[in-house]
């Protein structure tokens, strides 16, 4: 067994340009990381590489020690991936929808049917189960694709800015979901713009920027890393990953 | 240039609009390089012949005979249905896709405006189709020598408008009948059946047994009926050999219900808009188990989740219920004609042709028009092995319409309706297969456009097919 739950080994990815440089990051199981990082920093080419939507081209990816390249079906069963866009059918039902994501992942039906209720029950869709997605607010329809990345009981949960479009209301559940998530055992890592969530939330905070990682820790940790132990994490993002005066 | 037009009028005044209105319509149909390339060839050809033609004909005076008036009347009739499918499509597109509604109605624009401007759009859009079919011959003809052959623009812009009206008109009027959550599928089965109109009465009507095509059973029955002895039966004829009366009117009826339509159905326009917008789905959770819904393998997962995404389907409505309206009457023509005329091989024929048809549109839906391809990717499954279950899928749902000749064959011979059953799911498989291989993802609402699919992937359909369907035909041909 490893405690490592993602080890993100000197990956780079180029487009037009470099937008990946030797990335080296290494995230333990159990915790929930946050990824900051100002617009186009790399952060979600990163995480989609993990999931095995954009290949690298160089380096090499491990979940929980499973090698992302040499194993990607094996990597993929442990793991979820949320986008900022969900992931959605409009023309399916939410219990639709979870059998669908069910049947992908194998999971046998009398287990994933339980789970499927308790998951609906518990983000209150239950009462829109066999409602077509196609009418939802997008709250709604994050909840529902939140459900779906759950159903199969994942051991690295990766949502890709979660509460964006969200109201408070839902904002609030959808970190209490990702809360449980970790006391469960399990290991979320989100990206996110708005820090107050990171502060929060965040077991430990990476910041990357032009593709490399600059700062990680914990909050406290990064305040040290900006010279300020009282300072918020809005001023040490800004003084990490603002340029070195000349 | 549209640019340059619009600011010949006043910002949100129906001019403005409208050309706004052209300008998103050519955006919209702008297409990949090759597609219009190719396009742009077929034009220059069908210029060039028509060249030819306006050339040859210079000084060959062409006189309206009743024939050709009769001949005009049965374009514009068969155009017409055309058109008006058209120009429901559109209208439900105008209702349910264009996302510029809310902007457009949000402003300090006046509603009507802005219905007058779509309802435009629409018939412009219609108005393309057909002149690149029949202006590269008609002006040519009128600028060499036959200036009367100049009223045939006339028709076909009076004939668009009137279909956009008509089309725009329909489609509100079922929205307002069949509620905003059937409005669609019903709005797309209305069009198909609007769409094969045409080919159905024509059955209807051809009581003889022997066959004739649709036109010159429409034709005949028009010249027999004398309708075009008429003034308003002949008017489309007088209008497109240059009478100016006749022009006059056609344009002046065409503009009137136009306007005539933009005041009626404003209300009606609105509240569609407003709809649009609705839950569209029983919101009601059903008394049966959650369990119902989940399947023990991936391919039962995967078939099941296909069935229903291309069932609630609108443009599947559509699709379907155009091919049946066209392979209905051809089902009874081969009971009918069984005992007289052989017609076994061409039904085979065009029984494959219609199952490549089929199955290659439902293989693009589900393959490259998937909703969410990235939870395919991250999912454990092989991706060979989920496009194999949506071909599958796609076969199963063809199925049913597949069947349908092979019906018609089995009463000339048995063996030649199991022939045209396996080579039916022959033609199928290979083109969903061809679309698996070379097929290219695009949005789903395409469909209907006729803008999905790669144009290489449709000719080698086409082609494979082709094949397939002749060597079905020669073999029912030759069997005893």
């Amino acid at each position: 067994m490893t405690d490592s739950a993602l080890r993100i080994a000197n990956v780079s990815k180029s487009f037009d340009k470099p937008v990946i440089r030797n990335l080296d990051v290494d995230i333990a199981s159990g915790q929930l990381y946050a990824l900051l990082g100002p617009n186009g920093a790399g952060k979600t080419t990163t995480l989609r590489m993990v999931v095995g939507l954009t290949p690298m081209d160089s380096g090499h990816i491990s979940i929980y020690g499973i090698d992302t390249r040499r194993d990607p079906l094996g990597a993929k069963a442990i793991t979820a991936w949320l986008p900022d866009e969900p992931m959605l059918y409009d023309k399916l039902t939410p219990s639709e929808y979870l059998a669908f994501v069910a049947g992908l992942w194998k999971i046998p039906p009398a287990e994933a049917a339980q789970e499927a209720e308790r998951l609906l029950r518990w983000l209150e869709l239950w009462e829109v189960r066999d409602t077509r997605c196609e009418g939802f607010s997008r709250g709604m329809k994050q909840k529902v694709a939140l459900a779906g990345a759950l159903i199969h009981k994942p051991r690295l949960l990766i949502l890709d800015e979660p509460l964006t479009g969200l109201d408070a209301a839902m904002a609030r559940s959808v970190k209490d979901a990702l809360r449980a998530q970790v006391d469960a055992g399990a290991t979320v890592i989100v990206t996110t713009h708005i820090l107050e969530v990171a502060e929060r939330l965040a077991d430990r905070i990476g910041i990357i920027a032009d593709g490399k990682l600059h700062a990680e820790g914990t909050l406290a940790e990064l305040r040290a890393m900006a010279g300020s132990d009282d300072m918020t994490l809005e001023d040490a993002f800004i003084r990490l990953t603002s340029p070195m005066p000349a | 240039m549209m640019g340059w037009a619009m600011r010949r009028f006043p910002p949100g005044s129906f001019g403005w609009l409208l050309f706004h209105e052209i300008r998103m319509g050519i955006r919209q149909r702008a297409r990949n390089s090759r597609t219009r390339v190719i396009g742009y060839i077929l034009l220059a050809a069908f210029v060039v012949f028509g060249v030819m033609i306006g050339y040859g004909l210079r000084n060959t005076p062409i006189p309206v005979s009743s024939a050709m008036v009769v001949g005009a009347l049965t374009a514009v009739i068969l155009s017409l249905s055309f058109m008006t499918t058209q120009a429901m499509l559109g209208a439900q597109r105008t209702l349910y896709e264009s996302g510029d509604l809310d902007l457009l109605l949000s402003a300090p624009v006046p509603t009507r405006s802005v219905l007058l401007a779509k309802l435009c759009g629409i018939a412009g859009t219609i108005v393309l189709s057909f002149a690149a079919l029949t202006l590269p011959f008609a002006i040519p003809i009128a600028l060499f020598n036959h200036p009367g052959m100049f009223g045939v623009v006339a028709v076909l812009v009076s004939c668009a408008l009137l279909a956009a009206c008509v089309g725009l008109g329909l489609t509100l009027v079922l929205a307002r009948i069949a509620g905003p959550r059937a409005a669609r599928t019903v709005g797309q089965i209305t069009a198909g059946l609007l769409g094969g109109a045409v080919f159905l009465v024509s059955q209807i009507l051809n009581t003889s047994d022997h066959r004739e095509s649709r036109v010159a059973v429409i034709f005949h029955r028009l010249a027999n009926s004398g309708v075009t002895q008429s003034w308003w039966g002949g008017l489309p004829g007088r209008a497109a050999f240059g009478d100016p009366v006749a022009i006059l009117v056609m344009l002046g009826s065409a503009v009137a219900i136009f306007v005539v339509t933009g005041i009626l159905f404003q209300r009606w326009f609105v509240s569609g808009v407003q709809d649009a917008g609705q839950h569209l789905s029983r919101s009601k959770a059903s008394k049966r188990g959650i369990e119902r819904h989940f399947r023990p393998s991936l391919f039962g997962t995967v078939f099941r989740k296909e069935m229903q995404l291309l069932v609630r389907d609108p443009q599947i409505a559509f699709q379907v219920v155009l091919r049946l309206v066209y392979l209905g009457p051809l089902l009874f023509i081969g009971l009918r004609s069984s005992q007289h005329i052989p017609i076994g091989p061409s039904l085979a024929f065009i029984s494959v042709a219609i199952a490549g048809q089929l199955v290659g549109s439902f293989t693009w839906l589900a393959v490259q028009a998937e909703d969410t391809p990235d939870l395919i990717t991250v999912a454990p499954v092989e991706k060979s092995a989920i496009d194999r279950t949506k071909l599958l899928s796609a076969m199963a749902l063809a199925a049913p319409i597949a069947v349908i000749l092979p019906i018609a064959i089995v009463t000339q011979s048995v063996l030649g309706a199991l022939v045209t059953i396996l080579f039916t799911a022959l033609g199928g498989g290979a083109a969903g297969f061809i679309e698996l291989k070379l097929g290219k993802p695009t949005e789903r609402k395409r469909l209907n456009r006729r803008q999905h699919g790669s144009i290489v992937t449709r000719l080698v359909t086409l082609l494979v097919t082709g094949i397939l369907g002749l060597i079905t035909g020669g073999i029912v041909y030759f069997l005893p």
